[in-house]
């Protein structure tokens, strides 16, 4: 291994070592606080990465290992820096969050270090294997996570399905990459598109292998129809949890998609499956959304119609449809944590699942209420957040590709949704709470993650040039 | 001279106002003052616009325009930060600056919850507002047209009585509707320029001379339209309109009336028209048709109302027919009248919403049949109600008449069936009008209602607006004056 690959290596070196150090701390010391700090070192650390020089003898825009099948292009490095922000925040979120809850041990931060692991693996992939390696890993502890919370039987029962359905959707997915594999002889990115998916006629092995590719990470994006998991799944999951699953799991199996399809020749045989997830999930994420009664069952539902937004952007290719869809999963990434973060305070305030339960927390809880209504009108796509500039750049590149129906569905499924994000800041802050409740407030930590995730929001909204040019190879 | 600086501040000033404000959440006091410290500021550099309209056309600016501002802003999809102020940007800008110092003056002791919030929530719709009047460019406009909204559903919806959280929702998913649809029209005109000429843009300027398809834009502006028509509202798209009056505090429903409605006439004049003039045209019989619908439905619906406020809401749509009546002409005579209208027509009937409200506030009823011989009771406030009431119904030497009559003067060539229609729905208003004045102010009360009369401070709003509704009614020159060039530009009059 030279010094140029353990540079590449370093970001899963560093979460992967942290991980285990992670894991010692908690076990020497007995302290959960200190175990969470150093798990959130290792993250700033991973994060900082992108900072050091590139060393010399690597090309400074896309340095490759081929023995080790990474890349750090400058989309791994803007993914892995938001993938380890991500779980900073996640961490600092659940501190508080467990210790209400009575969750503890250090395995937790481990866990959640290992996830990102495998994100981070996935954003720095060049072949399918270490695609495949890296979504497992992450799965694989979101399985412990999502069940961590073990005194409440929804947690239990949602570590249950996510874990069997998981299972199910990496079958698929496996079978998809050997079926590929097959046909290129190659695991290589590039080589296997140009196999699969180039401009001639695509053989059919390669189209069942693209079938079982898609069914496997439609589960993952929780696209109708394989979406049944989601709303099961943020309900119970503890909800720093549900905030890294929503925000980085989804953003981890949309990079996979973004890895690959660019450097198709022709996704014309990907068109209808594409249209149809993209479709059902819009119009079944915005209008089963106005059934829900409980917040977090309604933000799944949200969350599925948000990734049939991204789908249309994959849909639209070429020419700004990528990188719309990059800009989509990122921002949603951000709004998941603002969202999610928030309800963790509430929460921890005595805040229950349902929608009345939110009665007049705008008063109580200033700040988490306000950060809930901002990630609340970003979904909704209200201008200037970055949920607005995503939806524009998604539409645009639609448009641009002539996918009217679908555009039209969408603006449609947006005006739909909006209704059920405003019951959620109506009862914020239009109606008066029923009972006087325990005013837990965020911790001073918890309300600068909220913060930093707002003027993200805010500032991805107004200026979007800083993160394009980052996914300009998606162009 | 070079606009950046003073529309930027015009824009951002009421927007860090409102920041400031919501610092000092636990001092009601102080919040009241800063917050008329910030609008009365900006009511100083609208008047600082005005000094500056004689001035020479800036370099790059588009003609009419005598302060313009344009910096590159995202320039991977062409999107520009220009604002541009011309005589009816000017207009409208004076209008919003006096109406949000009012409207803040209105609700000085009738809010006691979350006042921070609530004088906040104002000032971030004025910027707003003053983002829509003057951005030349579509994704600017569209951002501050949304931006606009989210204030309004928090006014409604914290502060307002009655069936509120209805109404803030109705009101919300009505105009979001309308203005997503345009969105996705704003997208496809900016790719069909960008794929016309090569380099891809929102800039108003570059986007007026786009070639369409008839078909294509005929769609393209049906989505314009919808926007705008229920923002307007044009009947059969107002029914949201009468709930969000009827619910709205005191300060929303001024707002709502003086400004937000004016919004969807200046988008029709300043980006409708001018975008699409051949489905424009195409379209104008349509207009027309809903304008005059709108006039009479208007008025005959105000006429059965028992509450004052959905009465006054009712007339709004009839006087907002008549701009669209003098919009649908788009002859220079029927468009300065049209201009005019909505000016006159946010002075008169921000007045009368505050009048409603000043009862409210005092009897907590808004019922018409409540009240009785105020005349005797509230002098000055009757005298104050009688002089709105006349001037919403037409009287010659007050504002509304002058903007009605230009309106007819204007359009009687162009659609005689229509204004003739339109004559009669000048003679409604009055009907309607006397039956309220008499009830409420002459006629003797059935439970006797103990009223203080108008304060100092509330004197000084209705003082202001009469003042501003004589001016327009009796001496309306240098208003149209500011409107001839800009008009004769819209309506191709001039070179």
């Amino acid at each position: 291994m030279t010094g140029a690959d353990i540079w590449i290596a370093l970001p899963l070196l560093l979460l992967a070592i942290g991980s285990l150090l992670t894991l010692m701390t908690g076990a020497l010391s007995r302290n959960e606080g200190a175990a969470t700090t150093v798990a959130i070192v290792a993250s700033l650390g991973a994060a900082l990465w992108p900072l050091l020089p590139v060393p010399a003898g690597m090309m400074a825009v896309a340095p490759v290992s081929a023995s080790l099948g990474l890349a750090a292009t400058v989309l791994a490095r803007t993914f892995t820096v938001f993938f380890c922000l991500l779980a900073i925040g996640t961490l600092v979120c659940s501190h508080k969050y467990n210790q209400h809850h009575g969750l503890s041990g250090e395995e937790y931060p481990a866990t959640l270090l290992f996830a990102t692991f495998g994100m981070v693996a996935v954003a720095t992939a060049t072949n399918l294997l270490i695609l495949f390696l890296g979504l497992e890993a992450m799965t694989f502890a979101f399985y412990i996570l999502v069940a961590y919370d073990l005194k409440r039987e929804t947690s239990g029962e949602a570590g249950l399905k996510y874990l069997l359905l998981g299972a199910f959707s990496s079958a698929f997915l496996a079978f998809g990459i050997a079926l590929l594999y097959c046909v290129s002889g190659t695991l290589a990115l590039d080589q296997t598109m140009r196999s699969t998916l180039g401009s001639g006629p695509v053989p059919t092995v390669a189209l069942a292998g693209w079938g079982c590719l898609l069914i496997g990470l439609a589960f993952k994006l929780s696209l109708v129809p394989a979406h049944l998991w989601t709303p099961d799944i943020y309900q119970g999951a503890p909800a720093p949890v549900v905030a890294l699953l929503s925000g980085g799991s989804k953003a981890a199996a949309l990079l996979l998609l973004l890895l690959l399809l660019p450097q198709a020749g022709d996704t014309g045989p990907l068109r209808v499956p594409l249209w149809g997830l993209a479709m059902s999930s819009m119009l079944v994420g915005s209008l089963a959304g106005l059934l829900q009664t409980r917040v977090r069952r309604m933000l799944a539902y949200s969350s599925i119609a948000q990734m049939g937004y991204v789908v249309l952007a994959l849909l639209a290719g070429k020419g700004g449809g990528y990188q719309a869809g990059a800009y989509y999963g990122l921002a949603y990434g951000v709004i998941s944590l603002a969202a999610f973060g928030a309800i963790a305070v509430l929460e921890r305030g005595g805040c229950g699942p349902f929608l009345e339960d939110y009665r007049g927390r705008g008063a109580t809880h200033p700040l988490a209420a306000g950060v809930l209504t901002l990630a609340l009108l970003a979904l909704a796509g209200i201008p200037p957040t970055a949920g607005f500039t995503g939806k524009f750049l998604i539409f645009a590149a639609a448009l641009k590709a002539g996918e009217m129906a679908l555009a039209m569905i969408g603006i449609l499924s947006a005006a739909i949704s909006a209704y059920y994000y405003l019951r959620v800041v109506t009862s914020l802050y239009f109606a008066r709470p029923e009972r006087t409740m325990a005013a837990a407030q965020g911790s001073l930590a918890e309300n600068w993650v909220l913060l930093a995730a707002s003027a993200a929001i805010v500032l991805l909204g107004l200026f979007p040039s800083l993160l394009l040019d980052l996914l300009q190879a998606l162009q | 001279m070079s606009g950046l600086p003073i529309l930027t501040l015009l824009v951002l000033l009421p927007l860090a106002g409102g920041l400031c404000l919501l610092s000092l959440a636990r001092r009601p006091g102080i919040v009241r003052m800063v917050a008329v410290a910030f609008a009365l500021l900006e009511a100083l550099l609208a008047g600082a616009c005005w000094l500056a309209s004689s001035s020479p056309r800036p370099p790059g600016a588009p003609q009419g325009f005598f302060l313009f501002a344009d910096v590159p802003w995202i320039d991977a999809l062409g999107i520009r930060y220009t604002l541009g102020m011309d005589g009816i940007s000017l207009l409208l800008v004076l209008l919003t600056a006096l109406v949000t110092v009012l409207a803040m003056l209105v609700s000085w002791r009738s809010i006691h919850e979350r006042v921070s919030l609530h004088f906040a929530l104002l000032l971030v719709m004025e910027s707003g507002i003053m983002g829509v009047f003057l951005a030349l460019d579509l994704f600017v406009f569209y951002l501050f047209w949304e931006v606009m909204l989210i204030p309004m559903f928090f006014l409604i919806g914290i502060w307002g009585h009655g069936r509120h959280i209805y109404s803030a929702i109705k009101f919300f998913l009505y105009t979001l509707f309308g203005s997503l649809l345009m969105l996705l029209a704003i997208i496809g005109l900016y790719l069909l320029h960008g794929a016309h000429s090569g380099s891809y843009s929102f800039a108003l300027t570059a986007l007026i001379g786009t070639p369409l398809a008839p078909t294509t834009g005929l769609w393209l502006y049906a989505a314009f339209l919808l926007a705008f028509a229920i923002k307007f509202p044009l009947v059969p798209l107002h029914t949201w309109l009468p709930d969000a009056h009827t619910d709205a505090p005191t300060a929303g429903s001024v707002i709502l009336a003086g400004l937000l409605l004016k919004t969807g006439a200046y988008g029709l004049i300043r980006f409708g028209y001018p975008l699409f003039p051949e489905a424009a045209r195409t379209l104008t019989p349509v207009v027309l048709t809903v304008a005059g619908t709108g006039i009479l439905y208007g008025s005959w619906r105000a006429f059965s109302q028992k509450d004052m406020k959905r009465l006054v809401a009712y007339s709004s749509v009839g006087h907002m027919g008549f701009v669209a009546l003098g919009i649908a002409a788009w002859t220079p005579v029927a468009l300065s009248g049209a201009i005019l209208q909505m000016v006159s027509h946010g002075l008169t009937t921000s007045a009368l919403f505050a009048l409603v409200g000043v009862l409210d506030e005092r009897a907590h009823t808004r019922e018409i049949g409540a009240f009785g011989g105020l005349w005797g009771k509230m002098p000055l406030f009757s005298a104050f109600f009688l002089l709105f009431s006349m001037a919403s119904a037409g009287l010659p030497g007050l504002n509304n008449f002058v903007g009605e009559f230009l309106i007819l003067t204007g359009t009687v060539q162009v659609a005689p069936l229509a204004t003739v229609l339109a004559f009669i729905g000048v003679i409604l208003p009055l009907v309607y009008t006397v039956r309220l004045v008499q009830k409420v102010l002459f006629e003797e009360e059935g439970r006797p209602l103990a009223l203080a009369d108008l304060g100092r401070r509330e004197l000084a709003v209705f003082g202001t607006l009469a003042a501003g509704a004589l001016v327009v009614g009796l001496h309306p020159l240098p208003l149209l004056d500011m409107l001839q060039v800009p008009v004769a530009l819209l309506t191709g009059g001039m070179p």
